[in-house]
């Protein structure tokens, strides 16, 4: 084939130029360490990487998640090691107390380093973190959760809210308890019990059921009972009335005693220690719960400063002592109780954070080898290539210098 | 006696445009466009004499070049699609370097933000995170506006070039309109001779042009090239020239098109009938990556506002207001066809929720109306979506409700619907004041605090049915024989409990765990009245937008994340690069290919033409010794008389 001049020019420079951009592609990958430069290189494994490098960052997010969670956890559990410490002085005293040979004044100071702990209890209940903000405040956690009311009981002013913190892809995870479940609804252990009308009751029942009296307080089991009414719907109807209790019984399967007819009014209702009085004419299938009292231990522990600041005169003023020591002995453990299980739950978490924490490490490492496979260069290959390259570029050149020379002019003369 | 000195001098004279010939040839060794000229040579042939036809030496027939028309054009159609295929790889290139680098993409910005959102549901009334989360989200916004902008430069660079190539193609077609007059002069004015460099250049000039954009050439015996593009539009008939001009497209302001001037009116030529060469390659670049990358964009942007907003206004902010939309975004644009009515009614196209949002394609749309019905197609595939009247609205076609104004619409009326062209250019944060973000959900859950049972309530969630049929609060549940009922207006159906079951209420979702007794009540409070401070439940639902599918990626079903669907546009643009400069090498391979061949032909060799020089060269000097002879021999007739 005849071959002329101009295109010899044209093709020798053009592949020339092909083999430089080679050459100069495969340097700058090496550069860069770095298999895909453009998306065009490898475009799967270019959004690969994209989609990769998200896990990556949502993953690292979810450790500085978990880090949160478990600086809020551990404090809360550090805060809860003194307050499970206080209680337990708390519960020497109240045991020391009992000690007959103690007279007024020696209780007195008893009750003044009571005090003492109930404002340590009060500082403990409104603790902040290192942001500033009330950790036992449930969501309101601006404003101080308990208030002091006359050094003897407190409110609450928080509520019931517990923030939770994505620790991993499925896992959210509650950072902190609320004061309401810690300090407060622990179950009254002096026998006490609030009486309230069903919220589904017909409004149309003009019944009423009293306070409770304790009659017996070796019988108190500090279980749940509903009291339920009911009408017959004979010619001449009949009232009668059942007492379930709830706690073992949830399903109202077998009542207390049988149904009895509520005939007089008032008429006294009695079971296991607890007396009530029904009055007025309740209506059919209306309802009274009866429940042990909530108590907080603010008002535990400034019930008991009241009752050892109160001289024990006389045989009464000793049993009543006696029975407000026992009842404060028991609201005590409740309360330890409640803080152990918070506890208890709070330590479940922060484990779980821990193996969160050995997951998230092993995934990263796993996404950081997905992403170096998808991108990283292969450096002894593209070494190689590199140097084939630049070999074929000076032949290229060379060869070409050589033959652009050949030219029969240079023997005309 | 004469005859001998004739016959040589017919060679020498031969023999000196041989040389010249070659001369030219040599000279023109690297003129594009050039063909290698030959001297044909015959003989002159001979005069009878008694002793036979005696020769009378050579004549020149003709120069002619060495030229083959079936080879030229396809050496141009070659040249059509490879320019073609080299433009579009020049202007996708560019927007495969702007998404090359992983770490100044949109991802990392992304990724950031949602940082941030998961930063203020750890401490959401940190005004540290609140004002951190306002940045991300401006810097998000403006990472969106600033791929968009360099797209839209991209796109302005096309419209510049589209005017370049345009204007190159005019002068082209009035060079060869004057070439095709010159011709005609000078091959009429030599007898029929062929003016081989005037050819030569007319056929560099329609080669040049083939790389512009496909044209048709006939030659007219008589009248010369005649060129046309597109689907017959003629641009040169003999020395008669037709101009393209430029104008702005029918539903686009922003897009300069190829308009054709007929008669008295411009016509707009449409893109697709305008292919090959740079104006081709440039135009199917615009239709097929430039406007899909940037609705693609746009996608992303949508998907990302609809639903961080949607979830924004489930929650409630830092004052206890109902959240508002964090971010604002532009909706689909709508263009009525410059040559519709300027009475019609306004069609109005709107993308509802997040939900619509997240069916939506990176398609354009067009509505028409034939005087009876109304067709909305699907650009990217033709696909007819609807056809039928127009109640007021129809839809969601693809996530977009359209819908028609009052008025009467005139028949074959057009408008061109673009969901998300304008969506990623116009992303920004609208919230200005950091207690607006919406970190706390709307309602507070409790049980009551006298209940028997130990069962807790979760701290529950709203979904959208919460704020359209928004329930009555506060709500009280009440737990009995074993279900939950409202109290005091009751349930259709009481709930039957069981613990750690997901229950749905007046849009609010929560479960109960524990064992609650007989007449036990929870509370469901609205939020609005007491600012939980500390309340990051709806700061925790929007750090999980960023892994919950939001976008269609295929089939029509949100299968994608933001940054999945950010990745898809990735891909798509990669390998569309990858496609279209793969196949401008391929190209470039036949080009190289059908040129070696026309080369071999027409291309001149230098060491052909140094042969050929020596070759006339010595017949120079043989004739110019047959005319010495000659001379001689009459020296010896002229010394008899001595």
């Amino acid at each position: 084939m005849r071959i002329s001049t101009a295109a010899f020019y044209d093709n020798a420079s053009t592949r020339i130029s092909d083999l430089q951009s080679n050459v100069a592609q495969k340097q700058t990958q090496i550069a860069s360490g770095k298999r895909i430069l453009t998306p065009a290189d490898d475009p799967v494994a270019a959004a690969a990487a994209l989609t990769v490098s998200q896990a990556i960052d949502v993953n690292t997010q979810f450790a500085a998640n978990r880090d949160t969670a478990k600086s809020a956890l551990s404090l809360q559990e550090s805060i809860l090691g003194n307050y499970t410490t206080l209680l337990q002085n708390v519960k020497t005293l109240t045991i020391a107390a009992g000690n007959g040979a103690l007279d007024d004044s020696q209780r007195q100071y008893m009750a003044s380093e009571l005090a003492g702990r109930y404002q340590e209890l009060m500082g403990i209940a409104n603790s902040r973190d290192s942001t500033g903000n009330y950790i036992f405040g449930g969501f309101q956690n601006t404003t101080a959760p308990f208030t002091d009311v006359s050094g003897t009981t407190a409110t609450y002013n928080g509520d019931q809210g517990q923030r939770q913190l994505q620790v991993s892809t499925s896992r959210q995870l509650p950072i902190n308890d609320t004061g309401s479940a810690i300090f407060q609804n622990i179950k009254s252990g002096d026998g006490s019990v609030s009486v309230t009308p069903d919220i589904g009751n017909s409004a149309t029942g003009a019944g009423a059921i009293s306070a409770a009296t304790v009659t017996d307080a070796t019988l108190l089991t500090h279980h749940n009972y509903s009291i339920d009414f009911t009408t017959s719907t004979a010619t001449l109807p009949v009232t009668s009335f059942q007492v379930f209790d709830l706690s073992k019984d949830p399903g109202k399967a077998s009542p207390l005693a049988a149904s009895a007819n509520y005939t007089t009014n008032p008429q006294t209702i009695a079971f296991d220690g607890l007396q009530f009085t029904a009055s007025g004419a309740p209506a059919s299938g209306n309802k009274y719960n009866i429940n042990p009292n909530a108590q907080s231990i603010f008002k535990t522990i400034g019930d008991l400063i009241t009752s050892l600041n109160t001289p024990a005169t006389g045989v009464t003023g000793k049993a009543s002592l006696a029975a407000s020591l026992s009842a404060a002995n028991n609201n005590v453990t409740a309360a330890l109780d409640t803080a152990l299980t918070v506890r208890a739950a709070g330590g479940a978490r922060l484990q779980e954070l821990d193996t969160l924490d050995n997951e998230g490490d092993n995934r990263s490492l796993q996404y950081a080898s997905t992403l170096s496979n998808l991108q990283d260069l292969d450096y002894a290959k593209a070494v190689s290539e590199l140097t084939q390259n630049q070999l074929t570029l000076q032949a290229a050149q060379q060869s070409f210098v050589k033959i652009a020379n050949l030219s029969l002019f240079n023997y005309i003369n | 006696m004469g005859n001998i000195l004739s016959v040589g001098q017919s060679g020498l004279l031969a023999a000196q445009l041989g040389v010249t010939t070659t001369g030219h040839n040599i000279a023109n060794a690297a003129t594009p466009g050039y063909s290698r000229q030959v001297v044909i040579q015959t003989s002159a042939g001979g005069q009878s004499s008694g002793d036979g036809f005696v020769g009378q030496g050579t004549t020149v027939a003709s120069i002619q070049r060495i030229y083959d028309a079936y080879t030229a054009t396809r050496v141009n159609a070659a040249q059509t699609s490879k320019a073609s295929l080299d433009a579009y790889s020049t202007q996708v290139s560019q927007i495969n370097n702007l998404l090359a680098d992983s770490t100044t993409g949109l991802s990392p910005t992304l990724s950031n933000f949602f940082n941030n959102v998961q930063g203020l549901a750890a401490a959401p009334n940190g005004s540290a995170q609140r004002q951190t989360l306002l940045s991300a989200g401006e810097s998000l916004a403006a990472r969106f506006q600033s791929i968009d902008s360099q797209l839209a430069q991209i796109g302005e660079g096309v419209n510049a070039q589209i005017v370049s190539n345009v204007g190159s193609i005019n002068a082209y077609g009035q060079q060869i309109a004057k070439l095709n007059d010159a011709i005609e002069k000078a091959s009429s004015g030599s007898g029929g001779a062929p003016p081989n460099d005037l050819l030569d250049q007319r056929d560099q000039i329609v080669s040049e042009l083939s790389k512009l954009v496909k044209v048709t050439v006939d030659n007219q015996a008589g009248s010369g090239y005649n060129v046309s593009i597109g689907n017959g539009q003629p641009i040169v008939v003999g020395t008669t020239t037709f101009n393209l001009s430029i104008a702005t497209s029918q539903t686009d302001a922003s897009k300069l098109v190829v308009a054709y001037q007929s008669g008295s009116t411009l016509l707009n030529l449409p893109d697709s009938s305008i292919s090959g060469g740079t104006l081709g390659g440039l135009l199917d670049f615009r239709a097929n990556s430039l406007d899909p990358a940037r609705n693609e964009l746009g996608r992303v942007a949508v998907g990302l506002a609809a639903s961080f907003n949607e979830q924004s206004k489930l929650g409630v902010d830092q004052n206890g207001k109902a959240g508002k939309d964090f971010f604002s975004v532009a909706g689909p644009l709508v263009t009525p066809n410059k040559l519709n009515n300027p009475a019609n009614p306004v069609i109005s196209a709107t993308i509802a929720s997040s939900a619509d949002a997240a069916a939506l394609t990176a398609s354009d749309y067009s509505v028409g109306y034939d005087g009876t019905n109304y067709t909305i197609t699907r650009l990217s595939d033709n696909v007819k979506a609807y056809q039928g009247a127009f109640p007021p609205t129809v839809g969601p076609v693809d996530g977009i409700t359209f819908s028609v104004g009052t008025g009467t619409m005139a028949a074959n009326s057009s408008f061109l619907v673009r969901p998300t062209i304008s969506a990623a250019g116009s992303i920004a944060v609208k919230l200005t004041d950091t207690s607006d973000i919406a970190a706390a959900a709307p309602v507070v859950l409790a049980s009551t605090a006298t209940n028997g049972g130990n069962a807790k309530i979760s701290a529950g969630s709203v979904d959208a049915s919460f704020l359209t049929t928004p329930p009555t609060l506060p709500l009280t549940l009440k737990f009995s024989n074993g279900k939950f009922d409202t109290v005091p207006a009751s349930l259709a159906t009481p709930i039957t409990y069981v613990s750690g079951t997901n229950v749905t209420l007046g849009g609010v979702s929560f479960n109960v765990t524990g064992a609650p007794l007989e007449g036990d009540t929870f509370t469901i409070k609205s939020n609005t009245t007491g600012v939980a401070t500390g309340d990051s439940r709806n700061a925790v639902a929007l750090g999980a937008l960023q892994t919950k599918s939001l976008l269609v990626s295929v089939g029509g079903k949100a299968s994608t994340t933001l940054a999945g669907a950010f990745g898809l546009m990735v891909n798509n643009v990669g390998n569309k690069t990858r496609e279209v400069v793969a196949n401008a090498a391929s190209e470039g391979k036949l080009v190289d290919s059908v040129l070696a061949i026309q080369q071999s032909q027409s291309g001149v060799n230098l060491d052909e033409e140094a042969s050929n020089l020596l070759r006339y060269q010595q017949a120079y000097q043989a004739a110019g010794k047959i005319m010495q002879t000659a001379s001689t021999l009459f020296d010896v007739l002229l010394s008899l008389g001595r």
